[in-house]
């Protein structure tokens, strides 16, 4: 006699085999799928952490810089001010030529641009220099010297070293001014 | 790996935007600007100048500086093409040499050599590139470059050419309307009509897109090449001329200094209007006539400006009008409208685009950025940077615990990215508390009362132990997910209790926003109570003070300055009973006075016994301890500590 239990138990056996077999298998595609996506966060979190570092260096960077730039734009915006001082000043009628009072306005626009040049304001020279994109805009060619500035029509200005306000000015083109006429009045603008 | 960026490669300026933290950030080149000029020059010495600097030299050396190089890219002689005017057209108005390469392609002379358009775009841009590393500090190895809508194939490509020329792997040309769309994350909607309004310094162009299965599509455009903010100053220009005409006789136009000036003052009033109601426009000698210098001081109200330009915006609407019709759509079927470029600033011109699409436009980004910054998202959508795992979250509203008195204490505030921790030390409220009950709030209110309750649990088992002596040490978790967990661990004994609690639940954007206006109105009577409840603790805290000196220095008193202080004591305890906060300030003040006599006199006593120290002004007695917090009805709160 056979028993059938035995038998059973053989097939259960070979099933309880194969059901394994196939859970090996599908347990081994899961811990692929699983390494993938855990590879994935881990770039992912490396890439958010190295954001993170240049995004801390960068900041730092910024914000010793900030307090220049803010004075930086705050110089700037004064810049049109310090032009129509000048342009006031250049404008002394004969008659107020000697008065006192304004003697005490020149004083004055001197003492505005010495404070200016004690944070760091410097004039870019202009008048006559070779013309230097980086510290001049041309606005016009004229006549003069080929290459050299003639005429300055607007100051410019560098705040430590870096340019807030190009030169614009007149470059000369290579023909020479005329000597019988009277030159353009060189009021910076 | 490099960086990804989205680059603006415009006619007249450029921009160059990159993704930093999952936000979009516009890189300045290196003079400063975040605007950069789309203008190559070779100069007299053979020197090769790009941007500002090539701007600047334009005047002085016009046949060897090529600007607006865009209108020529992926065009051939004879061919007409876009927007644009033909080939001859254009190569007419231009300062440099246009010339005809093998197959008809255009070519342009600098310097004494011919070059491609891509190859001068390609120098554009690779100095934003160059000036990007610089600051980024990293190498940039690929890029999403923008195109105008109305680009054809050959166009594209040769953006694309420059890309490459540049150093570039180019991820992909996309539309300038689609990439403002991407800026205001228009891209996660279905099925929507987009209608996208530039207006910038020299053009207007209109889109209308159609956005479908995360895919845009571009119905029509229509514009005008020869319309944008420099018209509108040169109206405001006319004005001032006419005025000062008028009112002093003498004719600016004539005068080139002046001339410049006014153009100057001019757009920076038409800015200035854009956000105030007035402007002066302010230019002491502007000129002088025989009779001396002349002044130009003219007020400018923005009701006048809006009198000046309103035909000019008005006429923006014609292009709508047809780019509408040719898409085969009415206004009301536009569901999204975005604004590009700086002109669109001005409040006139959103007025009039609201009134003519019948919605209010999108207008949260920079316009003069928003292209840049909409490529630069879809270059981090494309290298995998932003990920829906990645897209996290913020807490709406404040969480915290309640502290002595019924005051909300904050834990982690609202608008926190998640997810995050935090953890605070508190303390007992009473002398040999047994137990701190942790009671976790949610909501802006600086009343316990008035937030709304997430969850209670105690901790006991603290030693005995005078208040204001145990640590608790309670933690604030939140995940990813938005789950709560809050624990509270007494650092003496090492025993903890904690709760978890899902934080979102049951709150809609309506609510939120409710509960944070909530919290506005109630701003000034919610900080008067909470004024109150900490004047109460003060005087607890000194009456609870004043007990404990005179018990430990009992012997060191006088029995007179004894009396003094208990009458005190009395005073504060029994004005705690009441309700005016005046009295319990002025009984606090008086004890505190009290108690420094005491301090006083002990010092002195001391001082008999030893040489006097140095002189260093008068140190009040024993300093003012931790203000402990009475509890309620057997309710015991923490103690508000530094860590």
């Amino acid at each position: 006699m056979i028993p059938k239990e035995p038998e059973e138990g053989l097939t259960d056996k070979v099933d309880a085999a194969k059901v394994e077999l196939e859970d090996v298998a599908a347990l081994k595609q899961a811990l692929a799928e699983e390494k993938a996506r855990a590879d994935s966060n881990l770039a992912g979190w490396q890439r958010a952490q190295a954001d993170f570092i240049n995004y801390k260096r960068r900041a730092e960077q910024e914000k010793g810089e900030i307090g220049q730039w803010a004075n930086s734009m705050l110089v700037l915006a004064l810049l049109p001010v310090l032009d129509d001082l000048e342009r006031a000043l250049a404008a002394i009628h004969d008659e107020l030529a000697g008065v006192s009072w304004v003697d005490g306005i020149r004083l004055i626009e001197r003492k505005l641009r010495a404070t200016l040049e004690a944070q760091g304001l410097s004039e870019i020279k202009a008048l006559g220099e070779p013309f230097d994109p980086n510290l001049h805009e041309a606005v016009m060619q004229s006549k003069g010297k080929n290459g050299i500035v003639v005429e300055e029509l607007q100051k410019g200005y560098k705040f430590r070293n870096q340019v807030i306000r190009a030169a614009k000015v007149a470059v000369g083109g290579g023909e020479e001014k005329d000597e019988a006429k009277p030159d353009e009045s060189q009021t910076s603008a | 790996m490099g960086k990804a960026v989205g680059i603006d490669l415009g006619t007249t300026f450029s921009e160059i935007a990159v993704m930093q933290g999952g936000e979009p950030v516009v890189i300045p080149s290196a003079e400063g600007s975040n605007l950069f000029p789309s203008v190559v020059a070779i100069s007299k010495s053979g020197e090769r100048l790009v941007g500002q600097v090539a701007r600047r030299q334009a005047i002085v050396n016009p046949e060897n500086t090529i600007y607006s190089i865009k209108r020529f890219m992926g065009r051939k002689w004879g061919e007409p093409a876009g927007r644009e005017l033909p080939v001859e057209e254009d190569a007419r108005r231009k300062t440099y040499k246009v010339t005809r390469g093998p197959s008809n392609e255009v070519r342009v002379a600098m310097g004494g050599k011919e070059y491609s358009p891509p190859e001068i775009s390609a120098m554009i841009l690779q100095k934003l590139k160059t000036d990007a590393e610089a600051y980024l500090g990293e190498k940039i190895t690929e890029a999403v470059i923008t195109v105008p809508a109305y680009f054809n194939d050959a166009q594209r490509q040769a953006t694309k050419d420059a890309g490459a020329i540049a150093g570039f792997n180019v991820l992909r040309i996309i539309n300038e309307p689609t990439a403002a769309s991407l800026a205001y994350g228009l891209d996660t909607k279905k099925e929507e009509a987009i209608a996208v309004y530039d207006l910038g310094g020299g053009t207007f162009d209109i889109s209308i897109l159609e956005i479908g299965e995360g895919t845009f599509q571009v119905k029509s455009t229509s514009g005008d090449t020869h319309l944008g903010g420099d018209d509108l100053d040169q109206r405001i220009m006319d004005w001032l001329c006419d005025e000062f005409k008028r009112d002093q006789g003498i004719d600016l136009r004539q005068d080139r200094m002046a001339l410049q000036r006014l153009r100057e003052a001019a757009e920076k009033a038409k800015i200035e209007l854009s956000t105030i109601q007035q402007t002066d426009v302010n230019l002491p000698f502007i000129t002088a006539d025989a009779s001396g210098p002349k002044h130009l001081n003219i007020t400018l109200t923005r009701a006048k400006l809006e009198q000046l330009v309103m035909d000019l915006v008005e006429k923006t609407l014609e292009p709508c009008r047809q780019a509408l019709s040719d898409a085969g759509k009415t206004s009301a079927q536009i569901d999204e409208v975005v604004l590009v470029g700086g002109q669109t600033r001005m409040p006139l011109v959103q007025q009039k685009v609201k009134q003519f699409f019948g919605k209010e436009p999108h207008k949260g980004v920079n316009p003069d950025e928003v292209v840049a910054v909409g490529a630069a998202i879809q270059a981090g959508v494309l290298k995998g940077e932003v990920k829906d795992v990645l897209l996290l979250d913020v807490t709406p509203l404040t969480l915290g615990i309640e502290t002595l008195g019924g005051v909300a204490t904050p834990l982690i505030p609202r608008n926190t990215t998640i997810p995050t921790a935090k953890s605070q030390i508190f303390s007992t409220a009473a002398d040999n508390q047994p137990s701190v009950e942790i009671h976790v709030l949610q909501g802006e209110r600086p009343m316990a009362a008035d937030n709304r309750t997430l969850g209670r649990f105690i901790l006991d088992g603290i030693l005995p132990a005078p208040r204001g002596m145990p640590q608790i040490e309670v933690s604030f978790d939140i995940d990813a997910n938005g789950i709560l967990s809050v624990k509270a661990r007494d650092k003496g004994t090492g025993r903890e209790q904690k709760i978890t609690i899902t934080v979102s639940s049951g709150l809609s954007k309506e609510e939120v926003a409710r509960m944070q206006r909530e919290a506005e109105m109630h701003a000034a009577e919610d900080a008067k109570r909470r004024e109150e409840v900490e004047a109460r603790n003060a005087a607890d805290t000194m009456a609870y003070t004043a007990e404990k000196t005179l018990r430990d220095n009992k012997d060191k008193i006088a029995a007179d300055l004894n009396q003094e202080v208990e009458k005190k004591i009395v005073a504060v305890r029994s004005a705690l009973q009441g309700t005016d906060i005046n009295a319990i300030r002025s009984a606090t003040q008086e004890l505190s006075d009290a108690m420094q006599k005491i301090g006083a006199a002990i010092y002195q006593q001391q001082q008999q016994q030893q040489p006097p120290p140095p002189p260093g002004g008068e140190q009040p007695p024993g300093g003012e301890p931790p203000p402990g917090k009475e509890g309620g009805e057997g309710t015991v709160e923490g103690e508000f500590r530094e860590v």
